[in-house]
């Protein structure tokens, strides 16, 4: 067909996912009045923005051939050190970049460990994943810290020119990443190294360095996720996150990043963000059992793995 | 290039229309009959099923709509929230919820107060302060003291044990209210017995398979234990296998909390002691009776307690 | 009329798209004997073996396997009709048993459907002892030895009772007395009828163990011998002696001033005491055979591996270079034997293959500024004549020549001043070969240093200045093309003892 050459070659999966989207759309719009209005679309978008987030610093990850399995736990303790920086009283802006910095580290650690250790991601991210759910709890002795001023719960729950502030920096820091990934160093490395880890080393790839600036990315980026929750619930809490890791790789995974690395777009991710927030949404609002609906996700991030693989065999 | 403006447009078109056709329809749905929205901690517990079972009964005889929905896990807040958002836009005509997070729905509850959609708290005590501080309110609050079920399951291990004896406790999942409100009874009413002594408290975060594991390592530490307080009966049925390995059963005093029928057939045996009885299926029921009142604009109390006992296997 | 061949293959072909591998190639085995297959690397020895094995199918001709036609289908069809392969590479589960591996896939089974450990174990001890070899069947695979794990290998093969064996280069790891206890095992089989195609370059074991030798070249057969009556200096000119096609532009460069010395660089076992020096606008030629330690050579030069000892001077300053990073900074440039695995990154675009080692070049801040990056590798696309359906086009989908261009391209970006080409022509077809070394004098026109390891001999006549061969991790022996031939350089690469020039 004519128009779909018409779109490079890199967008053409991405194109997929999106009819999948609106094609979900179009059912939930037929099944209930209540889930295509201008304030529900609104919910689902504030609502994606969290795992959406995340799931950025996940596909940088998963492009550059490794996975995070600590994101939730990084999320957990990024937010309850926030917290406790705003209770110390330090300015938001101070606190907030207190708890980014945490997230940064505790990914870092992760890129050394898998960099220099040589650890397989999987392995070294399931350990973070622990380690900092240990350091959260501690951190807190187990309980959440709770009671926020409310220009802090501003960034989760205002609205600028009737669209939620976290639609806002979600659509923000994709635009930033979607840069960072097609037009600087930092992500043409990050292609490199997951394309082919070994030429990309031969061609003078500084490998190691640049695994530790991804793997501390997806840190700092739940460092920010964490923030806009720990606003939303008014609460920091220890046990936050937990298999949130799960959800972002899905929104990655249908996005059309590929877990073998070397392939995926930021689009693709927010795409796939936005079937799953969708999906839960429209689940909701018709009232079917959770029981049902989360065999329901289970079943779309398996139609679309496979699909994914299909259209790459005909590829080849 | 012309091609794909075109259909840009014309999605674009097509959406707005979806969206007007979308606003003619609510305005002519009227409500056909009351819905009564009912979001539980999760599903996974045979306390919230009881809950569930009674409203359904209430919602039946009473002739209203019933959702009941609910997060996978107990301890996801940021998901029993959402369900909160998304049954706000489904513009039902009443919430009850059981709260995972005592300060984190706040948020919620405010949202519903925007939308005229009146709140009934159950079970679990929302934090008042911090609500009245975010301007939000809320209809009614059904449910147990759990402050007073905590001290009559004291008194009882106090007697059994004739006021001399070592008592591990097994906690809910920190900051939950109904285990702090629990733990409070507790130890009030065991701190007037000085020969009675804890020797650990832990949390097993409400689940049984952590009750196990928890207090299993309780009992490598502590060889000499009298009695055991859990402050849900899952975690009550947990230790118990955990006490059948060790081969002490019968040894260790057991006393829950819930009075699920899984601990009720425990007590028959004689495998457990005690539990004190919440009585769900009344909540439910009763939440569900007081929502449709209020929909139908008759008063309701600000509390309505549900008794509590300690079901014994002489009570039975 | 019973036949006294085990195998027949009678004008056997086999062609790849481009090239032909095996070209009219006839070949007889007897039972009970050992045939030797020589020839250099290339010359179709492991083709003609990979159809025998089952590993790929002939494109035509015959085969003929105890009296009866045959089409060997597939490795396991291979094993049914008693033909096993030993590969250099040896096929063993290192964490299973030896007799675990001896029948695995076959293991026996007692009434109730559990393995048969006694039988098994019986009957590997049988095996093992007719073989003379002393292995305990219960070791693990990787507790022994090369050379006992080849003789797992030997009695895995005799356990399924095998007629014919093929030994691909089975002594390149054992020591001398190892090799004697092999060819022991090998007479044994003999005795027993059994049929032996042995693959090998050391000329004194043809000697040896062979009872005939055919000599490949080029996919064609140059003749067939008894070992007794055959002279090493015939073998050697049929393996070697060619036309030297005119095709070779070779442009005559003054060699310039030093600008790379190499002085006892050595790696424990790999590499002993090598020395040489790189002058600008000279192609060194690097000869020897497989597994002489060409490569490894290069990948110290390169900074991928370390070297135990030695001094690497740039421009007759002593540099140190530990990781590919800091050779590019040293305007090194290496173009690796596999460059689909590693030289290019399949997925990306050329543009963004081209762009990458020199990428610092086009950022500012970090941002890649995509005019410059166009622009770079459209210059090169067109002074390469790299043939692609835009800069977007992804590495997989370019032709092999196409591919290997993008990989110079890489480094001219780079501006190096020396260029390590390893086996830079292979799997390229000719009118793209000929392109690569119009490339190569281009840029020693410009100065650059080139080094070119090659295992095609015409090609290190053709194209290189001076050649040295590395001889089992040594340099055996440094020659100018116009004073030797290819039988010189292959004497001196199997270490046949002659002057050197």
């Amino acid at each position: 067909m004519q128009l779909i050459e018409r779109i490079p070659v890199y967008y053409r999966r991405q194109l997929g996912t999106l009819l999948g989207l609106l094609g979900l759309i179009l059912i939930f719009w037929i099944m209930t009045p209540y889930f295509l209005t201008p304030s529900n679309l609104l919910n689902i978008a504030r609502q994606t923005s969290i795992n959406a987030i995340i799931a950025i610093g996940l596909t940088f990850v998963i492009i550059a051939g490794g996975i995070d399995l600590s994101v939730g736990s990084m999320l957990a303790f990024a937010g309850v050190v926030t917290a406790g920086a705003l209770n110390l009283g330090i300015p938001i802006l101070g606190s907030m970049i207190i708890g980014i910095s945490v997230g940064f580290l505790c990914g870092a650690v992760n890129g050394v460990l898998i960099a220099w250790g040589h650890l397989p991601p999987f392995i070294a991210t399931l350990g973070m994943m622990s380690i900092a759910r240990g350091a959260a709890l501690l951190f807190t002795g187990g309980r959440p810290i709770s009671g926020f001023s409310v220009s802090f719960r501003f960034l989760a729950e205002g609205d600028f020119l009737s669209l939620p502030i976290p639609v806002y920096i979600m659509i923000g820091l994709y635009v930033v990443g979607h840069f960072v990934l097609t037009r600087t160093k930092i992500g043409r490395y990050a292609y490199a190294i997951g394309g082919n880890e070994e030429a990309a080393v031969l061609s003078g790839v500084p490998v190691k360095i640049y695994k530790l600036i991804i793997y501390g990315i997806s840190g700092a980026l739940s460092g920010i996720a964490a923030i806009l929750l720990t606003a939303r619930l008014n609460s920091a809490q220890p046990i936050a996150g937990i298999m949130y890791e799960l959800d972002a790789i899905a929104a990655a995974v249908i996005g059309g990043t590929s877990l073998m690395g070397g392939e995926g777009l930021l689009i693709g991710t927010l795409i796939g963000a936005l079937i799953m927030g969708v999906l839960r949404n429209g689940l909701n609002i018709l009232g079917i059992s959770s029981f049902i609906q989360q065999t329901i996700i289970g079943t779309v991030i398996i139609l679309a793995v496979l699909i994914d693989m299909f259209l790459k065999r005909r590829k080849k | 290039m012309i091609g794909f403006k075109r259909i840009t447009l014309f999605v674009l078109i097509l959406f707005l229309i979806m969206l007007n056709v979308n606003c003619q329809r609510r305005r002519s749905v009227t409500e056909d009959r009351e819905t009564v929205a009912f979001v539980m901690k999760t599903l996974n517990n045979p306390f919230f099923i009881d809950m569930q079972r009674g409203a359904e009964k209430a919602a039946d005889s009473l002739r209203v709509k019933l959702i009941v929905q609910a997060a996978e896990r107990e301890v996801d807040v940021e998901k029993q929230l959402q369900i909160i958002e998304n049954l706000i836009q489904r513009r039902v005509s009443a919430i009850c919820v059981t709260p995972s997070g005592s300060r984190e729905l706040i948020a919620g509850v405010v949202k519903a107060n925007l939308a005229k959609i009146p709140v009934l708290i159950v079970d679990t005590r929302i934090d008042v302060e911090t609500l009245t501080e975010s301007g939000g309110h809320f209809a009614t609050f059904i449910g147990s003291d759990n402050v007073d079920g905590g001290r009559i399951a004291a008194k009882y291990i106090v007697e059994r044990l004739n006021g001399n004896g070592n008592v591990a406790v097994l906690e809910g999942i920190p900051g939950h209210e109904t285990g702090d409100a629990r733990l409070k009874g507790f130890w009030e009413a065991i701190n007037e017995n000085p020969r009675i002594r804890v020797v650990a408290s832990q949390t097993a975060n409400w689940e049984r398979d952590q009750g196990y594991n928890v207090f299993q390592n309780m009992l490598q530490a502590n060889p000499q234990i009298d009695a055991l307080f859990a402050c849900n009966d899952m975690m009550a049925l947990g230790a118990m296998e955990a006490i059948a390995a060790a081969g002490k059963t019968g040894d260790i005093l057991v006393v829950g909390f819930d009075a699920v029928s899984d601990a009720r057939k425990a007590i028959e045996r004689g495998q457990m002691a005690a539990s004190v009885a919440q009585h769900p299926y009344e909540m439910g029921f009763v939440a569900v009776k007081k929502a449709v009142e209020i929909i139908r604009e008759k008063k309701v109390p600000k509390e309505i307690p549900i008794t509590i006992e300690l079901i014994t296997r002489e009570k039975m | 009329m019973l036949n006294e061949y085990l195998l027949e293959m009678h004008h056997i072909n086999k062609i790849y798209p481009g090239v032909v591998a095996l070209d009219d190639v006839s070949f007889k085995l007897k039972a009970g004997m050992v045939h030797v297959l020589l020839g250099e690397n290339g010359a179709g020895k492991s083709t003609l073996i990979k159809i025998i094995s089952g590993a790929t199918l002939k494109s035509q001709g015959l085969i003929i396997l105890d009296n009866e036609e045959v089409d060997i289908l597939n490795p396991r069809e291979a094993l049914d009709l008693g033909v096993a392969t030993i590969y250099q590479e040896l096929n063993l589960v290192p964490q299973l048993t030896v007799a675990e591996n001896i029948y695995l896939g076959r293991e026996p089974v007692t009434k109730s459907g559990l393995i048969d450990q006694k039988r098994m174990m019986q009957d590997v001890t049988e095996i093992l002892n007719s073989l003379g070899a002393n292995i305990p069947p219960e070791s693990k695979v990787s507790s022994l030895g090369i050379a006992r794990q080849q003789m797992v290998e030997i009695a895995k093969a005799i356990s399924i009772q095998m007629k014919i064996l093929i030994l691909d280069e089975p002594t390149s790891a054992l020591s001398h007395h190892e090799i004697e206890q092999l060819f022991s095992v090998i007479r044994k089989l003999k005795e027993n009828g059994i049929g032996i195609i042995y693959i090998s370059h050391r000329l004194e074991e043809i000697f040896e163990i062979g009872d005939c030798v055919t000599v490949l070249r080029d996919g064609k057969v140059m003749g067939n011998f008894p070992v007794e009556s055959v002279k090493l200096s015939e073998l050697i000119r049929l393996m070697a002696d060619r036309e030297v096609h005119d095709h070779f532009p070779k442009q005559e460069a003054k060699p310039g001033a030093e600008i790379l010395q190499v002085e006892h660089i050595s790696r424990k076992g790999i590499l002993h005491d090598i020395s040489f020096s790189l002058h600008k606008g000279e192609i060194l030629g690097i000869s020897g055979l497989m597994g002489s330690g060409r490569t490894e050579l290069a990948r110290v030069l390169f900074g991928v591996e370390k070297a135990d000892t030695g001094t690497i001077f740039l421009n007759k300053k002593e540099v140190r270079i530990d990781s590919p990073r800091e050779a590019i900074q040293n305007r090194i440039a290496y173009l690796s034997e596999d460059r689909k695995v590693q030289g290019l990154i399949l997925k990306m675009s050329l543009e963004n293959n081209i762009s990458l080692p020199g990428i610092k070049g086009i950022t500012v801040i970090g941002i890649i500024r995509k005019e410059a990056e166009h622009r770079l590798a459209g210059r090169y696309v067109n002074e390469l004549h790299i043939k692609a359906t835009g800069l977007d086009q992804l590495a997989e989908s370019l032709s092999g020549g196409n591919q290997q261009k993008v990989v110079i391209a890489k480094w001219l970006v780079c501006q190096s001043d020396i260029f390590i080409f390893d086996e830079p022509t292979r799997g390229i077809d000719v009118a793209a070969k000929v392109e690569i070394y119009h490339l190569m004098n281009q840029l020693t026109a410009r100065g650059a240093a080139i080094i070119m390891i090659s295992s095609e001999l015409p090609e290190i006549m053709g194209m290189s200045d001076r050649i040295l061969v590395i001889s089992y991790g040594r340099i055996a022996g440094e020659f100018l093309p116009k004073y030797c031939s290819q039988e010189n350089l292959l004497e001196c690469a199997l270490g046949v003892d002659h002057a050197v020039n």
